[in-house]
């Protein structure tokens, strides 16, 4: 804690330095952009424009282009994905009060415990929403009772 | 200067509330039109009777006769500071009357009857607070107060193009009264700065030091509100078009009672605040003057629309009036306040008999108007009256302040006198035209042959008789106004 | 280690967050008995949460002159916090009393509606009393994830989806580069508290010639202006505020900034004290530009809700006059005004919110042509709301104006306070359209679906009350505020 509040001097440049830093940065900025800049025009200024059917068709390996480009996907993965990221993540939490579980004591315990405990409400929630539902729309609209 | 006010009973504020109190009682009513044209009645008779009470206390010296003060805002040092001097009295029961005129005409005003009355009755709150109020947040309020009853008179009872002039007017007024604002807001800061005391009372803030570039740049600002109200030349054309397409009884208000609060604010803020200033400008305001009296003159002449000639008429009178305010001597400045009462019940007079030939003709276009002495000559007779009047024939009502402008302004600038005088010449040739045309002349269009009724005679008889008193015996009036105009001319400091 | 932990156990301090805690403990009921309830029937969850204002407020308003600071100096409920979070709770009790009605019309009686509302309300909380940047910015993140989801609430409506993914994709940004901020902070001075911060400046003067410094400070500042709606970080206002359910533009436009201004003040006056000069001439800059951009777009607009919308920016741009002016009639002005344009901007929505069909696509100028005579009383409180937002007296939009306008002046701005003043005349135009076609045109429409219920009406007259009272009286309320600025 102590030592988070002193500034860390490697950070604190002087303003000279931190000047050329800021050029290197810029010239470096600048060449990449550049270079894209160039490449992009010189394709366009070089390079002949002919269209046809073929040439303007995507890229499929010679073969004719079938379906839709975008792919559908079933929205539950998202779900499962997101569940797993939130309790996943809160799980940092609960990790870093169980190492220090002796020090913070009893006040430690109420926190963390009010805390699982909102983690519960929270898959209450989901579950009676019908995020828990493995199916299609329909039967997770009907677990939660509309349409 | 300050009466004692602690016991006194509070005339000043149930003057001022009580319209307010009556319009709340319309609105209440407002499924009953017939309640809310009797509780608009009742209350502007009372506020009248009220205005006739207040007279009682008057004495004739230059102080406040009556005086309210109460702590309002203490955040700002804004207090609730009411009074009322020879000035105000008389501005007050004018308002008065003419309210209660303006109610009576629109009797039969069908249209959403209880929204009008209430309207009306919060003009007159507005108006009456302009003419008393001495805190300079608390004169804004009613500045500001005025202001919306009567965009929505226009706007919504209005004729033709209502909602042009409508919004017109709001937006001309309200440009003006924002400098004000920002003036008065400066103001009591350099006040405070200077000694501590943050306060919004004129009497305080007359004692302000101000550097002359400084006084200058608040006085301008002071004049852009009341120039835009009075109206100076050039800031007049929001008049014209809010006059004619207003219904009478807002015509009646806008050219008897809200330009005056114009000239008012000039006496009793901006002079006496910026008392330097204001002697550097009054070349100006003298040329503005003359200028306007004859372009306004001018501009009448050419009109066919009679309501827009009395309109530009107006205009005309209110530059007479700023001329004597511009001589800046004791008979000019009584001439000038005279005028403006005199000015108040002429022009209302006429806008009234305008509208009544206007609702039996159903036009008021010159060309298409005529011979009215023939089939009302009741009603013609009035109007030539009224036409007489303001034209500025002696015995009537506005010579008696013309004369005393003149003679005022002659003593300090005989150049301006003359002018003005050519200015005279040329009211009374577009009041004869209108006469002319409007009197006499063949009837060319079917109309109802009705003359006055009942209540309208009621309406133009005091004002009738008005009109004649004032222009034979004003003595009262001066006398009120003598002292408090010789106060306020010392204190301005003679140039 | 040992250390660490005792320190923080020491500096736990219910009381510095309790009203958040109260709010969320209640959010989090209410999650719960609207999931438990028939799907559809949401107006107990209504009256419940307007329930849980209540009490939240009186657990703030217990804290008046009664500053509680804790969490390792990362959280301080001063009077500040406090006048800053009665704004929002009034907001949010404006906003949940039209809410019920609305959303029956609007064919979404969701109960998470007001739990979310309940969420965005401590998270403003937290950014009015956060004293650290990390404080700050999670107030930041749970007020804004819960308004992206309330602004695209219908997601059967275009509109509203347009309004919640610009809202998102936008506010994400905003929110990165004030972490970026943040971060950049931090590296220079080594914390992220405010009084770090602020010590940091003191004990180097020439920090504002620092570049990584001044970056920091601008891209946080990059991020407040954004939640303000202040120019050029306005873009989303019209489009988010439009498509967004009217109850919540309406507390959009009233809570949330006024938890980006309670932030941004302290961030700037308490954190970079010493570089006032520098920072006065950005937001004179910044006040000017916003009002007049929002008044002149506004000028020309026909929809209500987008007229509103800009409006509501150059609201921002007159709140930033008490910024600029950096003295404490100023501060105070800016506490007195959020709370004034709460009152008369929910009001002013409220009233729409009465008077829209379903789909709201008849709140346009046209739509409300002959209000004033078919609904007398709506046509009155709509004409107070607007001449207050105009700034007439006797509201209290002229009180307000007059508080912000007069701290400017105090501090030498004059020429400030004329751009205000012309701003407002310009503004006056926009607002008369509006009364214009209530008043002066022939009713088209009967208004015969305009159904008024108990809540809506209750908010409407709150506003009308708040917004009367403190234009005649408001020595009271402005004593609060004076003793609220720090």
């Amino acid at each position: 804690m102590s030592a988070s509040t002193e500034p860390p001097t490697n950070l604190i440049a002087s303003s000279a330095q931190d000047i050329e830093g800021l050029l290197s940065l810029g010239l470096y900025a600048l060449i990449a952009t550049g270079l894209i800049l160039i490449l992009l025009l010189l394709a366009r200024f070089l390079g002949q424009r002919t269209h046809s059917e073929a040439k303007d068709a995507p890229y499929e390996s010679a073969v004719d282009p079938t379906g839709d480009a975008r792919l559908r996907e079933p929205v539950p993965f998202y779900l499962v994905a997101i569940f797993f990221i939130v309790f996943d993540v809160e799980a940092v939490f609960v990790v870093s009060w169980a190492v220090a579980y002796d020090l913070l004591g009893w006040a430690g315990f109420w926190q963390i415990s009010f805390f699982i405990f909102i983690l519960f409400l929270g898959l209450v929630y989901l579950w009676k929403m019908g995020g828990l539902e493995w199916g299609s729309q329909s039967a997770r609209d009907q677990k939660r009772r509309i349409g | 200067m300050t009466a004692d006010s602690s016991l006194q009973f509070p005339l000043l504020s149930l003057l001022l509330w009580l319209p307010i109190l009556g319009a709340l009682l319309c609105l209440l009513w407002y499924k009953a039109p017939a309640a809310s044209r009797w509780i608009a009645l009742g209350t502007s008779t009372a506020v009248f009777v009220l205005s006739l009470v207040a007279g009682l206390y008057s004495t004739g010296s230059a102080g406040w006769f009556l005086y309210e003060d109460a702590s309002w805002i203490e955040h700002f040092g804004i207090r609730y500071t009411l009074g009322m001097d020879g000035i105000s009295l008389l501005l007050i029961i004018l308002t008065a009357f003419l309210q209660l005129v303006a109610v009576v005409i629109s009797w039969d005003q069908d249209k959403f009857s209880a929204l009008f009355f209430a309207l009306i009755l919060v003009l007159g709150t507005g108006i009456m607070g302009v003419f008393l109020a001495l805190d300079l947040i608390l004169f804004y309020l009613f500045w500001e107060l005025m202001l919306i009853p009567m965009f929505f008179l226009i706007g919504v009872w209005g004729y033709k193009r209502k909602v042009y002039a409508a919004v017109k007017f709001f937006l001309f007024t309200l440009a003006g009264s924002l400098c004000l604002l920002l003036a008065v807001i400066s103001l009591h800061l350099l006040h405070g700065e200077q000694t501590g005391v943050y306060t919004f009372a004129l009497e305080a803030l007359q004692q302000t030091r101000l550097s002359f570039s400084q006084e200058m740049l608040f006085y301008l600002c002071f004049m852009a509100a009341f120039a835009v109200k009075v109206p100076i030349f050039p800031f007049h054309s929001w008049l014209p078009d809010a006059h004619t397409e207003a219904p009478v009884a807002a015509s009646v208000d806008l050219a008897g009672l809200l330009l005056k609060t114009g000239v008012y604010g000039m006496i009793r803020f901006a002079f006496p605040l910026f008392p330097h200033a204001a002697e550097k400008s009054l070349p100006v305001l003298a040329v503005l003057a003359l200028i306007g009296l004859f372009y306004a003159a001018w501009i009448a002449y050419l009109q066919t629309d009679i309501k827009r000639i009395v309109a530009y008429s107006s205009i005309s009178h209110l530059g007479f009036v700023l001329l004597g305010l511009a001589a800046w001597n004791q008979t000019a400045w009584e001439g000038s306040l005279l005028l403006m009462i005199n000015h108040g019940v002429t022009t209302g007079a006429l806008f009234i008999a305008i509208a009544l030939i206007h609702k039996r003709t159903g036009t008021r276009e010159i060309a298409k108007l005529g011979g009215i002495w023939k089939s009302q000559p009741n009603l013609a007779a009035f109007f030539l009256l009224f036409s007489l009047a303001s034209l500025g024939l002696p015995g009537l009502a506005n010579f008696s302040g013309e004369i005393l402008i003149l003679i005022g302004t002659f003593s300090s600038n005989a150049v301006w006198a003359i002018f003005a005088v050519g200015g005279v010449l040329f009211s009374a040739a577009y009041i004869l035209r209108m006469v002319q045309g409007t009197i006499w002349g063949p009837c060319c269009e079917p109309f109802d042959k009705q003359d006055l009724g009942g209540r309208e005679w009621l309406v133009l008889i005091p004002l009738a008789v008005l009109v004649v008193i004032l222009g034979c015996y004003p003595q009262p009036l001066l006398d009120s106004l003598r002292e408090p105009v010789s106060f306020m001319l010392r204190q301005g400091g003679q140039p | 280690m040992e250390n660490l932990v005792q320190e923080a156990i020491q500096n736990v301090n219910m009381q510095a967050i309790m009203p958040s805690l109260v709010l969320c403990v209640f959010g989090m009921v209410l999650l719960m008995v609207s999931v438990f309830s028939k799907r559809g029937n949401t107006t107990h969850v209504a009256w419940l949460s307007i329930a849980a204002l209540v009490i939240t407020g009186f657990v703030t308003l217990s804290g008046w002159n009664n500053p509680q600071g804790g969490f390792a100096d990362s959280v301080l409920f001063d009077n500040f916090a406090t006048f800053f979070s009665m704004i929002c709770i009034i907001a949010a009790g404006l906003t949940i009393l039209m809410s019920d009605d609305y959303l029956k019309r609007e064919g979404s009686p969701v109960g998470e509606y007001y739990p979310l509302i309940l969420f965005t309300t401590a998270g403003a909380m937290w950014m009015a009393s956060g004293t650290d940047l990390m404080t700050i910015f999670l107030g930041l993140e749970v007020l804004s994830i819960s308004l992206y989801v309330l602004a695209g609430f219908f997601r059967d409506q275009t509109r509203s989806n347009e309004a919640g993914l610009k809202y998102f994709f936008l506010g994400a940004f905003s929110t990165g580069f004030l972490l970026y901020g943040v971060a950049l902070l931090y590296g220079v001075t080594g914390t992220t508290k405010i009084q770090g911060i602020a010590a940091y400046v003191q004990a180097n003067p020439d920090s504002a010639m620092n570049t990584m410094f001044i970056a920091g400070g601008l891209l946080l500042l990059v991020g407040f202006l954004f939640k303000i709606a202040a120019a050029p970080f306005h873009m989303w206002t019209p489009d988010v505020y439009q498509g967004a359910p009217t109850p919540i533009t309406a507390f959009m436009s009233a809570g949330p900034k006024a938890a980006a201004f309670a932030a941004l003040m302290r961030v700037t006056i308490v954190g970079l004290d010493g570089l006032q000069s520098e920072l006065t001439s950005l937001f004179w800059v910044l006040a000017v530009l916003t009002m007049t951009v929002g008044n002149f777009i506004a000028l020309s607009q026909k929809d209500l809700k987008r007229m509103l919308a800009y409006s509501s920016i150059s609201h921002a741009g007159y709140a930033m006059v008490g910024l600029v002016a950096w003295n404490a009639v100023g501060l105070s002005a800016i506490l007195f005004y959020m709370l004034v344009y709460t009152f008369m901007n929910m009001g002013a929505f409220a009233v729409l919110v009465l008077i829209g069909k379903k789909g709201e696509d008849n709140l346009t100028l046209d739509g409300v042509a002959g209000l004033g005579y078919k609904k007398p009383i709506l046509g009155i409180a709509l004409t107070i709301f607007l001449f207050s937002l105009m700034g007439l007296p006797p509201t209290a939009g002229f009180t307000a104006k007059f508080y912000i306008f007069a701290g400017a002046i105090k501090a030498g701005y004059i020429w400030l306070a004329v751009l205000g003043v012309l701003n407002s005349a310009v503004s006056l135009y926009y607002y008369l359209r509006i009364m214009v076609q209530m008043y002066f045109k022939d009713p088209e429409e009967d208004f015969a679906w305009v159904k008024i219920n108990v809540p809506t009406a209750i908010s409407i007259a709150i506003s009308v009350v708040g917004v009367l009272y403190l234009g005649i009286v408001p020595g009271a309320v402005m004593n609060l505020a004076k003793l609220a600025g720090f």
